[in-house]
């Protein structure tokens, strides 16, 4: 662990049923995003690409191969400091990269396309424009299959009702990867000037009221005709997409109010029939709990119903930790012959509160059986530790990365 | 289903369901049922009869080291030392007595709550009141963070404790059984006067008879070849344990961390070896694949009948259909939940129970099985 002027913690760290294989805090440039992915290159290299959270830096790679010895390989930069690329994820060689800006109007914001065949010269493809006199560009992508492109964006030719609902759902064709083309777009009704619908009711301001808009977008080969769609302050949406000129929602699924909204993240769990939701905690100090993971009985995709939560360590012992403390990213299974699959095990993180697994098996008790709460890393603005995205690869490594300057922990599962 | 021993007729018929699909007539225990049923309602393509296939018999639980051994052995001494070391850190202890051979004011640093946190980081902890509230307290005030982030628990037993009832509270009590795990009984005994205590004392004998380890202290003030001529009885009494010995209470801590590997050692307790208050050892293998029913259903004739007499049952079972070893546990007329491993630990795909048990031979047994099994066909 680092030993910097701000990594004494009065708290203890926790390091239960995972080992800590190797900690890495990528040449002083450790705060990252919600894009990770695993490339083996043709030279046989394992590359972990991760992005960042915020500029100056764009993404990095990372030689995992020897889980126990991380070693940089690249590290980019963005043009403007007004820039984050949190977003990333890979087919084979080519990798797609978010951008947004800090204000709508803000230039360039959409994204950009990589050869990554060398990892240490990733050569751009080609850059999509999302930017626009109301749009921040892209927030999140999902890009598995090599062919789609599925994104959190705003469009020039999209006047919102709100500003924060500049980001809605849309579908890029990238089977040409030197020239994407828009296929398919959905928003919620009422969050386009000129929508049909009224606008939705905001969420409890200035601390709740986050946007109605779209963030995880995700779609599996199981179903190539489904997207499993996050969308903030109006919970998610399982999306038909068999026709992606005209996405439809075949469901929605919002807990908040009463709870605090910000739906992150709706992954599938095929066989179980289960929908596993994230919130993301967005407020310090927990003044947003409770933020959770939901597990949803998905027998009926036309009504989920949640069934249980995964359990959180009391509030009370982590809200004054420092920073944010509740539910973020999970392990998506994300669909790459280099992710772990799992349907009993969730594993995600949880800003101070770390990185947490749990067992599923039984979907009405999830039970933990692991975490990882490490010390403040090294210079970390909040004091303490935030972990922000985690990935698990097919070898059973765990990779989680810290929001603000801890960088990249790699992990064993030991239960 | 139906009687007087509903845990493991719960346990049993919880994976009996699982097995078959089909819902139980008289559910003793709900959540049993439910832990069953969910893989129809959710099926895993990856879970077992027995819920997640697991890496080690553990799980994800709390490991427990049950240390006991007669007065004056010298357990707390064996846990101080190992308390001392880099590999004892992270440890909670348990102790339930206070005495003169207690854990001291210099080691334990006194606080209102019976918690106090000792000076290499570890807890300790008075059992004044029941084991069952102060480890669910503990793991509590983990939580909460009230107390330093424990990896294991030691529990040091008062010397006139029989193991038995220690081994029954987790097999019993559900939460305690879901949250930790008992991974090896150590019997501490010193060299000079513990043959002496073991013909005197039926205590000191079932603590060496249920141990997984034993410990053989005080060698360094003892007569030159009183070691040797324990170590010999302890063989008679227990040959399935590890016998090591100990100087000033020094072991290696790996020694006392190593996780069991499911079974118990080879080696049987002779029934003609004195001092064994009637209690013997043997070892059911089956090379052929086992029906869970079969088994299942031959446990529970056994435990109706003698369930008093079966101090401690366990083994690995290659149960049809799973691809895993089915670790089985009994104390007396409790089961403990099956856990299926996720693998093989080597070539041997037998399946291997050993029973100790008291009045109860080997043939009984092996008639018993093979007479359910023949109807269960």
């Amino acid at each position: 662990m680092p030993d910097g002027p701000l990594s004494k913690s009065t708290f203890e760290s926790v390091c239960w049923n995972f080992k800590l294989l190797a900690h890495h805090e990528l040449g002083g440039f450790g705060g990252m995003g919600e894009g990770m992915g695993i490339q083996v290159a043709k030279d046989g290299r394992r590359i972990m690409w991760l992005a960042h959270e915020s500029a100056p830096k764009n993404f990095t790679g990372v030689d995992v191969s020897d889980p126990r010895k991380p070693k940089l390989v690249v590290q980019t930069d963005l043009p403007e400091s007004f820039m984050r690329s949190n977003s990333l994820e890979l087919t084979g060689d080519i990798m797609a990269v978010a951008y947004q800006t800090q204000k709508a109007g803000q230039k360039p914001a959409g994204f950009e396309l990589f050869d990554i065949s060398t990892p240490e010269k990733p050569r751009s493809i080609a850059f999509v424009d999302a930017s626009g006199p109301t749009s921040r560009g892209v927030h999140q992508l999902w890009f598995c299959d090599g062919e789609y492109v599925h994104l959190a964006a705003g469009a020039p030719d999209f006047k919102p009702t709100h500003p924060q609902d500049d980001q809605f759902y849309r579908i890029y064709d990238v089977r040409n990867p030197a020239k994407p083309s828009e296929v398919g777009r959905w928003w919620l009704p009422g969050t386009r000037e000129g929508d049909n619908a009224p606008p939705p009711t905001r969420h409890q301001a200035p601390l709740l009221d986050r946007g109605f808009r779209a963030h995880n977008t995700n779609v599996y080969p199981q179903r190539p005709d489904r997207c499993y769609l996050g969308y903030i302050d109006a919970g998610m949406f399982v999306m038909d997409i068999s026709d992606k000129a005209d996405p439809k929602p075949i469901c929605q699924w919002d807990n908040s109010p009463p709870y605090t909204g910000f739906t992150h993240t709706v992954v599938p769990m095929f066989n179980r029939n289960l929908l596993i939701v994230t919130d993301e905690s967005t407020n310090d100090n927990a003044t947003d709990w409770p933020k959770l993971v939901w597990i949803l009985d998905a027998r009926d995709e036309k009504h989920p119903v949640p069934i249980s939560t995964c359990p959180m360590p009391p509030v009370d012992a982590y809200k004054s930790r420092g920073g944010r403390f509740g539910a973020h990213n999970i392990h998506e299974n994300t669909p790459s012959p280099y992710a772990w699959h799992s349907e009993d095990i969730v594993i995600g993180t949880f800003f101070n509160g770390g990185l947490r697994a749990y067992d599923i098996t039984n979907p009405y008790q999830p039970k933990e059986v692991a975490a990882f709460v490490p010390p403040a890393p090294a210079m970390s603005p909040v004091g303490s530790i935030q972990l922000n995205d985690c990935f698990v690869d097919e070898r059973k490594i765990v990779y989680t990365v810290d929001r603000f300057s801890g960088g990249l922990y790699i992990l064993e599962m030991d239960f | 289903m139906a009687g007087p021993v509903p845990a493991i007729h719960a346990s049993l018929a919880a994976a009996n369901q699982a097995r078959r699909g089909c819902p139980r007539q008289a559910p003793h225990d709900d959540n049993e049922v439910i832990a069953a049923g969910m893989l129809e309602l959710f099926p895993s393509p990856t879970a077992g009869p027995f819920g997640r296939r697991l890496k080690r018999e553990r799980g994800a639980r709390i490991p427990v080291t049950v240390v006991t051994g007669f007065l004056g052995a010298g357990k707390t001494t064996l846990v101080r030392h190992f308390l001392s070391t880099p590999e004892g850190g992270g440890t909670a202890v348990i102790v339930n007595e206070f005495g003169e051979t207690g854990i001291d004011d210099a080691l334990l640093r006194g606080s209102s709550d019976n918690i106090a946190l000792l000076g290499n980081g570890c807890l300790c902890c008075n059992v004044r009141s029941d084991l069952q509230v102060t480890l669910h307290r503990l793991v509590a005030d983990r939580e909460r963070g009230a107390v330093p982030h424990f990896e294991r628990i030691v529990i040091e037993t008062s010397g006139l404790a029989d193991p038995s009832p220690i081994l029954t509270t987790f097999a019993t009590d559900r939460a305690l059984g879901g949250e930790f795990h008992v991974e090896a009984v150590i019997a501490v005994i010193a060299a000079q006067g513990g043959a002496a205590t073991i013909e005197s004392f039926a205590e000191a004998r079932r603590q060496i008879i249920l141990a997984d380890r034993i410990v053989i202290s005080k060698s360094d003030i003892a007569d030159e070849d009183a070691p040797a001529a324990l170590g010999r009885m302890l063989c008679q009494l227990n040959p399935r344990a590890d016998i090591v010995e100990a100087v000033a209470g020094k072991l290696d801590p790996q020694w006392i961390l190593a996780e069991r590997t499911g079974a118990f050692g080879a080696g049987f307790l002779a029934e003609a070896a004195a001092h064994t208050d009637n209690i013997a050892s043997f070892t059911l293998v089956e090379q052929q694949p086992i029906a869970w029913d079969a088994f299942a259903r031959a446990m529970e004739a056994l435990i109706a009948l003698r369930g008093p007499d079966l101090l401690r049952v366990k083994g690995f079972l290659n149960v049809t259909g799973c691809a895993g070893p089915v670790v089985v546990q009994f104390v007396q007329h409790l089961a403990h939940p099956p856990v299926e491993l996720d693998r093989w630990p080597d070539g041997d795909r037998s399946s291997r129970v050993v029973f100790i048990a008291r009045d109860l031979r080997e043939a009984q047994v092996r008639g018993l099985f093979a007479a359910v099994r023949a109807l269960a066909l």
